[in-house]
């Protein structure tokens, strides 16, 4: 039976005023801001297209428009390919250690891919390590910068968007369907084609369109390796910042079709995913494949090898760290010289970086639990515009982001530019979607009635939501903190925006490493950020796996 | 909690509630007395549970009032209005124990945690489960944790008991203890208990009175022997367990008594007012027809119609049977105990009943 909805004011309209008067203060009027920067002329008084045609029209904004849609597409492309093979392969063949495969490729999407993207540098870049063996026995080899590297990176870093939805396709598909298939006289190759990638093609596409999004959003990583190939993120930057003072309505241009980019992928995934459904009614997972110990083989070495070719450039990063530089030649000896330049420069950021990382947890989950719990017990017209709002960080890069809350709040009524509060904001807002659809998926499974018979028993609604709900989310609220400290943590794209000099973090001192030839600080740096990262995600990757939460 | 506590009669005064254009609960009201066991009745969507959810605040009224005795309730939030709901799925807290389940609505009004033992300890007694408090839900079976359900309800001591298909979670055998228990509990603490199933056996056996539902209204009233022996509209007699819905012409009669042919045989049944040739519907229950053994003669003053025997089917106690009239109008009958030897050798066989267990509906 429908279970009717209660329409009596309260807690729920609270949260939901409270939760759009922050969205509206900290991400709609920053867009806005955005937007007015892009259509208003020089003097500021008039509205105008000129900056659209003007950005449009030069060629070197049409390429970085269109490289970052190639970049893009390519990227999902090869993802796609690694990302299907490898999720049959661990659904459906006997590989060894499987489980601590599976823990180990999901890694790639919380260690920071511009930390990887700077690994792959140190190795294959022009003076990278593997690049002068090459040259040493004549081989001769370029180096990665540009549109190779950034592919590169992006599949080894994002293929676990695609692996995730995939494996759980895979698995469930019920095993009927594919006998059905060749009870009917198909092949098992025919079955594959005409049966189970159908299936699973809804989950590939989802996760592909998150690659591609990604690829567009982020930051780091072209700033690392394009050199100078134009890319949409990094050009609004650097029109932002720019040395010459900046050019805030061509920033703005660049951060309106960036967000048009982002939102129309959003939008084309919504809609793809709105009119299918996953495979589901397997009781069991599908059995394990019998095939030839060959092939076997084969499956092994492809899992394993992805996975290991996606964590060996973070492996080098940690290596390289802890040798010696002698001005930037690297040497074969161990020392701690590299952690020592680092903290001697710096010894703030790293408490910085912790500091932040902690403020924005606890604010993302003070903001995304009620808000999740409001849009999914409660059905209102109002709940149905924040659950919209609460989403649009989603289609917002970090940079474009960045640039709006320094529009909006670097004069007038409320002045944070230059202050921790601003970056913690940032942080929030940004990982705003992910922790609101983390609690919908711990209160979709925590039945409303346990609630109703709290405020049966004689509880208000908002004290049943503190002493009976955020309890019994309470592990999930724990695994979504930690998920979104660790991905603050390595934040670059909106932090290279907003911070200032007392509130520099340890992704601005790599940064600044790498736009210096301090090679040896910035892997110290690196090194740094992937142990921040990974020992929280070691300490509850139990807890992610109890409660079956993917990463997204 | 075994004190007499005060009258609490629950009023039901033209209530409505619409979603979407489609009305759950169409202009209802309802006077449950105090100390009534009364049942909402009805199949999926006819708006019982929605009922059920105003009187318990968890669903807005768009029209009417509610009041508990004196005191209006539909204007309260539901965490203020005492009135104690068991849930279908029993809604246990999973992260208390079965005494912190039962201890919750106590913390809740600010009971001293003296009492709060001693009252939880004495809830438990009431729902047999004495020495369980220190258990998790998840160590207890479905119907160990429906009774920490009505337990922590009870200890609340709530105005009125409201309970929402609270049985039908539980396998057969233990809803037909459950609800013996339910009914016991009841009649002991003297709580009026606003009951909702769709269960019309369960309804049957635990209400004083029951209120058929259908598409948001009411279709009738009444005790429980009452609603099955008369019901008033075609659908609460088929709702109501098996009958034969069947409908003729009058062909004559005298006074209330008339005569309708259905299928070539002549039903004997009361009609006041319904005119010659008029078409009337009736509702016949297959246990009123008794067959009729070779060299038997029915009780005075009742009917006999004779039918094709089609099938039969043995179920120990009861044997079930289907006939068939002279048009093929199907004609089910059941019978107590009764040797099939006869009956499964004959083509046709007579088939005797009382008139006045017909039930006549008002022409359409």
């Amino acid at each position: 039976m429908r279970r009717p909805v209660m329409r009596r004011p309260g807690f729920p309209l609270v949260v939901t005023l409270l939760a759009l008067a922050f969205l509206g203060l900290f991400l709609l009027y920053p867009l806005f801001g955005i937007f007015k920067a892009s259509v208003l002329d020089s003097t500021g008084a008039h509205v105008t297209a000129n900056n659209y045609l003007r950005v449009l029209g030069r060629s070197f904004y049409q390429r970085a428009l269109g490289n970052s849609l190639a970049i893009g597409a390519a990227a999902t492309v090869v993802t796609t390919l690694i990302g299907v093979p490898l999720a049959f392969c661990l659904a459906r063949i006997r590989i060894p250690g499987k489980s601590v495969l599976l823990a180990l490729a999901t890694l790639p999407l919380v260690l920071p891919s511009f930390v990887g993207a700077y690994a792959l540098v140190l190795l294959f870049g022009r003076a990278g390590i593997v690049t002068q063996a090459l040259r040493a026995i004549g081989i001769p080899f370029d180096s990665i910068y540009g549109a190779p590297g950034l592919v590169v990176v992006y599949a080894l870093t994002l293929f676990p968007y695609v692996l995730l939805p995939t494996l759980a396709a895979f698995k469930a598909v019920d095993i009927s369907v594919e006998e059905a298939g060749q009870n009917l006289g198909a092949s098992r190759w025919r079955t594959w084609w005409t049966v189970i990638l159908p299936i699973v093609m809804p989950a590939v596409l989802a996760g592909a369109l998150l690659v591609f999004m990604d690829t567009l959003e982020n930051f780091g990583v072209p700033f690392v390796l394009a050199e100078d190939m134009p890319i949409l993120a990094v050009e609004a930057w650097k029109q932002f910042v720019g040395e010459t003072g900046g050019n805030p309505a061509t920033a703005g241009v660049l951060g309106v079709l960036l967000i048009v980019c982002t939102t129309l992928t959003l939008l084309a995934q919504r809609h793809y995913l709105a009119r299918r459904r996953f495979a589901t009614g397997a009781r069991t997972a599908p059995p394990l494949l019998a095939v030839a110990p060959p092939v076997r083989a084969l499956a092994v070495g492809f899992s394993w090898g992805i996975v290991a070719l996606a964590l060996v450039p973070f492996c080098a990063v940690i290596v390289i760290s802890l040798l010696r530089f002698r001005g930037p030649v690297l040497t074969a000896e161990f020392s701690l010289g590299n952690f020592a330049q680092l903290f001697a420069r710096a010894p703030g950021p790293l408490a910085n970086t912790l500091l932040l990382a902690s403020g924005a947890a606890v604010a993302a989950a003070l903001l995304g639990v009620p808000i999740g719990y409001v849009l999914t017990r409660t059905r209102t017209r109002l709940t149905g515009l924040l659950d919209v709002v609460a989403m649009v960080p989603f289609a917002v890069a970090g940079t474009v982001l960045g640039i709006g809350l320094v529009i909006a709040f670097n004069s007038g009524f409320l002045v944070l530019t230059g202050g921790w509060l601003i970056l913690v904001i940032a942080y929030a807002v940004r990982k705003l979607p992910f922790n609101v659809r983390a609690s919908s998926a711990i209160l979709h499974q925590i039945d409303p009635s346990l609630e109703e018979a709290s405020i049966n028993l004689g509880v208000s609604p908002a004290m049943t939501f503190v002493k009976l709900t955020v309890p019994l989310m309470l592990g999930g609220i724990v695994g979504g903190m930690v998920l979104t400290w660790v991905t603050v943590a390595s934040e670059l794209s909106s932090t290279v925006i907003l911070y200032s000099g007392k509130w520099s973090t340890m992704t601005i001192v790599m940064f600044q490493a790498l736009e210096g030839t301090s090679a040896g600080v910035a892997s110290a740096a690196a090194t740094v950020l992937i142990v921040v990262t990974i020992a929280p995600l070691a300490l509850i990757n139990r807890l992610l796996r109890r409660q079956g939460a993917s990463l997204m | 909690m075994s004190a007499r506590k005060p009258m609490t009669a629950i009023r039901i005064a033209g209530v409505s509630r619409a979603f979407a254009a489609i009305a759950a609960v169409d202009d209802i009201s309802l006077d449950i007395a105090d100390g009534e066991f009364f049942t909402l009745l009805g199949p999926s969507g006819c708006g019982k549970t929605t009922l059920l959810r105003m009187v318990a605040g968890f669903c807005d009224l768009d029209r009417g009032a509610i009041h508990f005795g004196e005191r209006r309730i539909d204007t309260l939030p539901p965490h203020r209005r005492n009135a104690g709901m068991v849930f279908q799925n029993y809604a246990i807290f999973p992260n208390l124990s079965v005494a912190g389940n039962v201890a919750y609505g106590l913390r809740a009004r600010g009971v001293a945690a003296p009492d709060i033992a001693a009252k939880v300890a004495r809830a438990l007694k009431l729902v047999h489960l004495d020495g369980y408090g220190e258990r998790w839900p998840h160590q207890l079976s479905g119907g160990q944790l429906q009774r920490v359900a009505i337990a922590r309800c009870l200890v609340i001591e709530p105005a009125v008991l409201l309970l929402d298909e609270p049985l039908s979670n539980l396998d057969a055998q233990l809803r037909v203890e459950m609800r013996g228990e339910i009914r016991q509990l009841q009649q002991t603490l003297k709580i009026t208990a606003l009951y909702v199933t769709h269960d019309q056996e369960e309804a049957l056996a635990i209400s004083d009175r029951i209120a058929v539902m259908r598409a948001g209204r009411f279709e009738q009233i009444g005790a429980p022997d009452e609603i099955y022996r008369r019901p008033a509209t075609p659908f609460v007699a088929e709702f109501m367990g098996t009958t034969n819905l069947l409908a003729g012409a009058v062909t004559g009669g005298a006074g209330a008594w008339k005569h309708v042919e259905v299928g070539g045989q002549e039903f004997r049944l009361a009609a006041h007012g319904a005119k010659p040739r008029q078409t009337i519907a009736f509702s016949l229950r297959p246990e009123t027809l008794r067959p009729v053994a070779p060299g038997e003669t029915p009780p005075p003053g009742w009917a006999v119609v004779t039918a094709r025997l089609e099938h039969v089917e043995f179920l120990g106690a009861l044997t079930r049977m289907d006939m068939s009239l002279g048009d093929g109008t199907r004609l089910r009958v059941a019978a107590l105990d009764l040797p099939t030897g006869w009956v499964r050798r004959s083509g046709t066989v007579e088939l005797a009943y009382d008139p006045a267990r017909i039930t006549a509906f008002p022409a359409a």
